[in-house]
């Protein structure tokens, strides 16, 4: 766990808004049923041009694990928390509800679960990477077109080191300076 | 039963607070049973709801009692000593009532209790605010305690440590919306200050109702002493009101100029959008426009007047409120959240919020009440 | 969020069909769905038992992709792709295998027998025992053998269950020529005009191919694997380019390097616009042609009337963009494909449209090389032998000589339906249904449910109350697919696998394999039917493998067995193909001698009536035809169809976007929410597939939406008695 940095870069042209991740993850983490319970999404631009001129991108997108996480820094009792490996998780018996945490994550990355009761999110799916033997989050492995590739930014040469080495790259609302650590390729 | 026989309007009022206790309880009883997301219409996108709101308005009530009631007994305008009792009084029974709206509002109220002392973070301002609020909660009962034992020096120093301990606790929930660089419309060090402004405005309102209806139920007519009281207050509340005007003019002009991001739609749903009608019928009518109108003539800045203009204002203020929490948030974080009406996220209280929110409302307007004919309210006369 | 309310609502449901009443809230996890299940008595409690990992091969549509089921303490935790299964589905599990786990442990689920009390369609009934709906069925049965003809009996099967060989053979056993597949409904029409050609239905190579054209097929959503995979992903080839034609901007749209909206019918003007091109500016392949094709000369002869600008009128693409497409495509070709579809055929001509497309792809030599279209490998497996009884008085399939091609087993549905309808010539009385949902996919339910209504007797098996169920005599509940042991089954393709299934848990509730239930039917039917199935799923597996025993430990071992990972190209180099020359006939002999155009002529669409619209169908990447849903996960993502229709239209008809809207055909009439979309030509509307179900046990859905069967009429490909889906009319109103 130490001197890892998790991290997915997404690869948005590869992406046919087909959904599996969002169903992978939500069976993966028992992600309650309701179409606004969910720990990852796309996002279906808004239709471009005038018929039949059109065009429309489609953009996966989870928690960003920010290295400056407005939503660790609001949470009045430190049930979120991020690990030496990056994540930012919810400590769910620490968790009191007042989703102050929701309104100050600026890409709506959080929704409170009823049924553990506490704030959910994207963990990376720390259950999966870190088994034995490991496995790869549940929607970049489901993926069919593989548009996220998830590891260790601190190997320079994981697959996302390299993919960020190789290629210009784009983060989510860089003004609100939170560091994100999922990257968009140009 | 008895106590009722020759008050009417006593059990008329009593009544329609019970009432108003019922559909709190109703609120309560069912958010109890099909739990939080079941009863309540906070989402995903707009997770804090009326009660967020209710709670807002209770403590900022609160805070404006006790700041205006510390102008006399802190800061020794005699005029304003008679006051003290009832003002610290219902200061304290509002904030109780706030808390009550939060603690139905946040999930687990009992791990707050517990995690807030074990595992406190300080970087969080709803951490500063609850605490603060709590250290300010301890200081206004010992000041009522040092008050009703005719205790001046005690009630002196509480008076003081009170009026800190409102002022940071009350710019602190400020904070609270203050610092989340996530949401424009609230984002900056204007909400620490304007809650203080509008705390101001709240406290004169309620504290020329309460002096109004004092002296109305014992029938007499008002002696001369509070008269001018209420002359003086009515004049206070020109100049709060007038700054309050001033705050909500500077808030919405960087709001719109230059049309900044997300600011400018959420200025929008204000000013022409949704919530116009809050806006411009309940918080620019009601809340300033009104009570204006009324305190600014002398014919009409009567006792009476100036109890008009203060519940009047006191409506107003609690959409202020209401607005101020909802339109942080009508602006979606991402495209394709939800469904969007123009281009803007929607809420709409159910029942059980409003029922929580009537009921704490009521709740305190009772047990107010109540004190008010068990206690010794009224100053010893010197 | 415009009705917060009314989505928290559909977080918890009641159900009540009579016996089986169930109440349960539906939540996330498998383990609180099960305690549910235990707590109404349904099943047991669930026991603290094996964390395993399964492989087998996803149910949830035809592409039978790899699946890794992780069971954790008896339950199926979560399905994950396996990723050995690379050579067909990559290593994928689409949002649809995702969302299997639901459906093992959906509340809606047949858990037991169901006899019917009320009238068909009433929904009332009553709980049996195993024995006494099998005995129900077979009494049923005989009866109508000896009151009519055993042909009088029909079967009705769908593909992708690993078991449909099985009800096949009952079929056949008991002496019924009346199978009905789901051909018909589908692919009949390509496989036909492929052949015709070709002498097989041969597959693009996707992966390599530098240009693609694709009309008909919305690959981004209707996912085939692994061809949706293979478009979007860069890193098989150099880049190619994707021409897309579809009167909808789709997702395949979105990712297409040019979309034209195309109007509806007319892609055979296209095409045939691309070939005169090709012919007319010497683009074509000469040696290829010379070498492997036979009828060039009357081709080049015929498709001098079909020039670019005249499709262009018919097709509503500018001629210029015609001529450089068709010049890119041969510049490209041989590794160049005009993508064939897979599925239902949209109008009549489909067959002869299908033709133009293989011949298109002939002339530039896009055949059996890298990048054009390959002839399927398949891995020989033994087949399970039987002696059918014999039955001398059983006369031929009753659609015999309705089309001109006709295939023995499939059938056609929509000519099948009408002769049955008149007792045409002879009686249809009895139905037995597996698994297909005739009631969704068959155009015009109206027809369909008068033909049920014709019946003595009705029986399906199936997993959940279809609508097709709902107006059954007998339910019978199967196993789902992560409960069975299935036989392996082939996938044929350019680099074929052989998949199987093995059950990760135990099969729920009474539920049975249908293996089991064609057991016990054939024992009650007699013993010398019974005999044909006298063996155990293990004896036949092993039957099946006896050449290749190696399959059974790959299968077992790694989830999926397979001999190359790439095509081999050139395989047919030389050698005869199945059709009468022996060659690539861009003219056809065959269809000459039966009176059918010999080369595709063209006929244009019937015009758009003026008030009404083209009623279009088409796929998405969340439901697999009618049949996923009410599915919990899925249904999240997709709680309802709308009707689209284009903002210029909605201005004329005073319609805002979210209303509800009726939709009226010649045959049907239905209610859905309307949405205002540029993604549609003006002349045009479309409603997605799976909704509007008459079924009141599928909770999720029931009520919601408008069924696109009941709309659409039932027209047909007179050559291969294909359905013709987009030949409906219709007209929108306020509802
Ligand atoms: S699974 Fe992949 S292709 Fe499908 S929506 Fe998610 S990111 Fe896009
Ligand atoms: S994306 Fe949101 S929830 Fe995730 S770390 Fe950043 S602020 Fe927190
Ligand atoms: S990494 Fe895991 S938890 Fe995060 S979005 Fe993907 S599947 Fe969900
Ligand atoms: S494409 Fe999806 S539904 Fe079809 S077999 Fe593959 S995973 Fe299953």
């Amino acid at each position: 766990m130490k001197n890892k940095r998790f991290a997915i870069v997404l690869d948005t042209e590869r992406c046919i808004d087909c959904k599996a991740c969002t169903v992978a993850c939500k069976a993966e983490n028992d992600v309650p049923l309701g179409p606004n319970n969910y720990r990852n999404w796309v996002v279906a631009s808004k239709l471009r041009g005038k018929y039949p001129n059109l065009g429309q991108s489609y953009t996966p997108s989870q928690c960003q694990h920010c290295s400056n996480a407005p939503c660790e820094h609001v949470c009045p009792t430190r049930a979120t928390f991020t690990s030496s490996d990056g994540i930012v998780d919810v400590k769910e018996e620490k968790c009191i509800g007042c989703k102050y945490c929701q309104t100050a994550c600026p890409y709506n990355a959080r929704y409170y679960n009823e049924e553990t009761g506490a704030i959910d999110k994207c963990t990376f799916c720390a259950q999966r990477i870190y088994a034995v033997p490991p496995r790869l989050p549940a929607c970049v492995d489901t993926c069919p077109t593989k548009v996220r590739a998830f590891g260790d930014l601190n190997d320079p040469n994981s697959e996302v080191s390299l993919l960020l080495a190789r290629n210009p790259s784009k983060v989510l609302k860089p003004a609100m300076g939170t560091n994100p650590h999922l990257f968009y390729l140009d | 039963m008895s106590a009722f026989k020759n008050r009417p309007k006593l059990f008329v009022w009593m009544a329609i607070l019970l009432l108003g206790m019922a559909a709190g309880a109703a609120g309560v009883i069912h958010v109890l049973i099909v739990g939080h997301a079941q009863s309540y219409n906070v989402t995903r996108e707009i997770p804090w709801g009326l009660l967020i709101a209710t709670y807002v308005f209770l403590v900022v009530s609160s805070t404006g009692l006790c700041l205006i009631s510390s102008l006399g007994h802190v800061f020794g305008m005699k005029q304003f000593e008679f006051i003290g009792k009832r003002a610290i009084l219902l200061a304290i029974l509002t904030l109780l009532c706030g808390f009550g709206a939060i603690g139905m509002e946040i999930n687990h109220p009992i791990r707050m209790g517990i995690y807030t002392i074990l595992s406190p973070n300080f970087s969080s301002a709803i951490w500063w605010m609850g605490t603060l609020y709590g250290v300010y909660l301890m200081f206004l009962c010992a000041e009522f305690y040092f008050l009703m034992k005719g205790m001046h020096k005690g009630a002196f120093t509480m008076g003081v440590l009170g009026f800190t301990a409102a002022v940071s606790a009350h710019s602190n929930l400020g904070a609270v919306f203050g610092l989340l660089e996530a949401r424009p419309f609230w984002h900056g060090s204007f909400l620490p200050i304007y809650f203080i402004v509008s705390a101001l405005v709240s406290g004169c309102a309620l504290i020329g109702m309460i002096v109004y209806f004092n002296h109305k139920k014992s029938g007499a007519p008002m002696p001369l002493k509070y008269a001018d009281f209420m002359d003086t207050l009515g004049r206070l509340q020109i100049l709060t009101l007038m700054t309050l005007v001033f705050f909500v003019v500077w808030k919405i002009i960087p709001g719109i100029y230059g049309h900044p991001p997300e600011k400018y739609e959420a200025t929008m749903s204000m000013i022409s959008g949704p919530f116009a009608f809050n806006f411009w019928f309940f918080e620019v009518l009601m809340g300033l426009v009104i009570p204006l109108c009324i305190l600014f003539p002398k014919k009409t800045r009567t006792p009476t007047g100036v109890m008009f203009a203060g519940l009047s204002s006191t409506i107003g203020i609690f959409f202020m409120r209401y607005d101020l929490v909802i339109i942080g948030q009508l602006v979606s974080m991402r495209e394709g959240t939800a469904e969007l009406v123009n281009g803007l996220l929607q809420y709409t209280p159910s029942l059980s919020e409003l029922g929580i929110t009537i009921g704490a409302i009521c709740t305190c307007l009772f047990l107010y009440t109540v004190a008010e004919r068990l206690l010794p309210l009224d100053p010893e006369e010197h | 969020m415009a009705n917060p309310k009314k989505q928290k609502m559909s977080r918890r449901k009641f159900l009540g069909i009579s016996s089986c009443a169930l109440t349960t809230a539906v939540v996330g996890s498998q383990v609180k769905v099960l305690k549910a299940l235990a707590k109404s008595g349904d099943i047991s409690e669930p026991v603290a038992a094996i964390t395993k990992d399964v492989y087998t091969s996803c149910g949830m549509c035809v592409n039978k992709c790899g699946v890794i089921a992780r069971v954790r303490d008896g339950v199926i935790h979560k399905l994950d792709p396996n990723p050995n299964f690379f050579p067909k589905s990559r290593g994928m599990l689409c949002a649809r295998g995702n969302a299997g786990t639901k459906v093992v442990y959906d509340p809606d689920r047949l858990k037991y027998p169901l006899i019917r009390v009320g009238e068909r369609g009433e929904g009332k009934w009553r709980r049996a025992s195993w024995e006494e709906a099998l005995d129900m069925v077979t009494n049923n049965m005989n009866q109508i053998a000896e009151k009519y003809n055993r042909a009088s009996m029909m079967f009705a099967s769908t593909e992708g269950t690993f078991s449909e060989h099985f009800f096949l053979q009952l079929a056949e056993c008991y002496g019924t020529p009346n199978t009905l597949r789901h051909p018909t409904l589908c692919l009949s029409s390509n496989i036909q005009g492929f052949s015709a050609t070709f002498g097989t239905n041969p597959t693009p190579d996707v992966k390599n191919a530098d240009y693609i054209i694709m009309s008909g097929a919305n690959r981004a959503e209707a996912l085939m694997t692994p061809d949706s995979i293979d478009m979007i992903k860069t890193d098989g080839g150099g880049r190619r380019k994707l021409v897309y034609l579809d009167p909808r901007f789709t997702k395949t749209a979105a990712k297409a390097d040019e979309w034209y909206p195309i109007k509806p019918g007319t892609d055979m003007a296209f095409i045939l616009a691309l070939i005169n091109v090709i012919i007319t500016e010497g683009l074509y392949d000469d040696d290829f042609i010379e070498e492997n094709t036979v009828g060039f000369e009357q081709l080049a002869q015929h498709i001098k009337q079909y020039s670019p600008g005249w499709a262009a009128t018919e097709c509503d693409i500018p001629a210029k963009d015609i001529r450089r497409i068709a010049h890119e495509f041969a510049n490209a070709a041989p590794s160049a494909v005009y993508y064939q579809g897979r599925r239902s055929s949209f109008f009549q001509n489909d067959t002869q449209m299908r033709r133009a497309m293989a011949i298109l792809n002939a002339i530039v030599g896009a055949w059996d090389t890298k990048g054009g279209l390959l002839p399927n490998k398949k891995i020989a497996l033994t087949k399970h032998d039987y002696l059918a009884p014999w039955y001398d008085d059983v006369p031929d399939r009753l659609d015999k000589g309705g089309v001109t091609y006709l295939s023995e087993k499939d059938g056609s549905w929509p000519v099948f339906r009408d002769r049955a309808l008149a007792a045409d010539p002879y009686p249809i009385k009895g139905m037995m249904v597996y698994k297909q949902n005739v009631l969704v996919s068959v155009p015009d339910r109206a027809k369909s449910l008068e033909l049920m209504k014709q019946m003595d007797f009705i029986c399906t098996i199936d997993i959940t109350m279809s609508d097709t169920a709902w107006y059954s005599d007998v339910v019978l509940p199967e196993a789902t697919y992560l409960e069975r042991l299935d036989p392996p089954e082939n996938l044929s393709g350019p680099v074929p696998v052989v998949a199987f299934r093995q059950p990760c848990v135990e099969a729920m509730f009474e539920s049975k394999t249908n293996f089991w239930i064609m057991q016990q039917l054939a024992k009650r039917l007699g013993p010398e039917i019974a005999e044909t199935f006298d063996f155990t799923m293990e004896e036949h597996i092993h039957h099946m493998l006896k050449k290749k025993p190696e399959i059974y430990d790959a299968l077992f071992g790694k989830g999926v067995y397979y001999e190359d990972t790439e095509p081999e190209y050139g395989r047919l180099k030389g050698k005869r193909l199945r059709t009468r020359s022996g060659k690539i006939e861009l003219y056809s002999e065959k269809y000459a001698k039966k009176g059918l155009d010999p080369l595709p002529v063209y006929k244009s669409p019937d015009k758009v009536p003026t008030n009404m619209y083209r009623l279009l169908v088409g796929r998405h990447a969340y439901f697999t035809h009618g049949t996923t849903a009410n599915n919990a996960l899925l249904h999240d993502l997709m709680p309802e169809n709308t009707l689209w229709l284009a903002p210029s239209e909605a201005r004329k008809l005073r319609l805002k976007n979210g209303q509800m809207v009726k939709v009226k055909s010649k045959v049907g009439e239905e209610k859905l929410k309307l949405e205002i979309t540029e993604k549609i030509r003006p002349d045009s509307v479309y409603m997605a597939h799976g909704f509007g179900v008459l079924s009141k046990g599928l909770s999720n859905i029931a009520g919601v939406g408008g069924s696109d069967a009941a709309l659409i009429e039932s027209k047909y490909c007179p050559i291969s008695g294909n359905c013709a889906m987009h030949e409906t009319f219709v007209q929108i109103t306020p509802a």
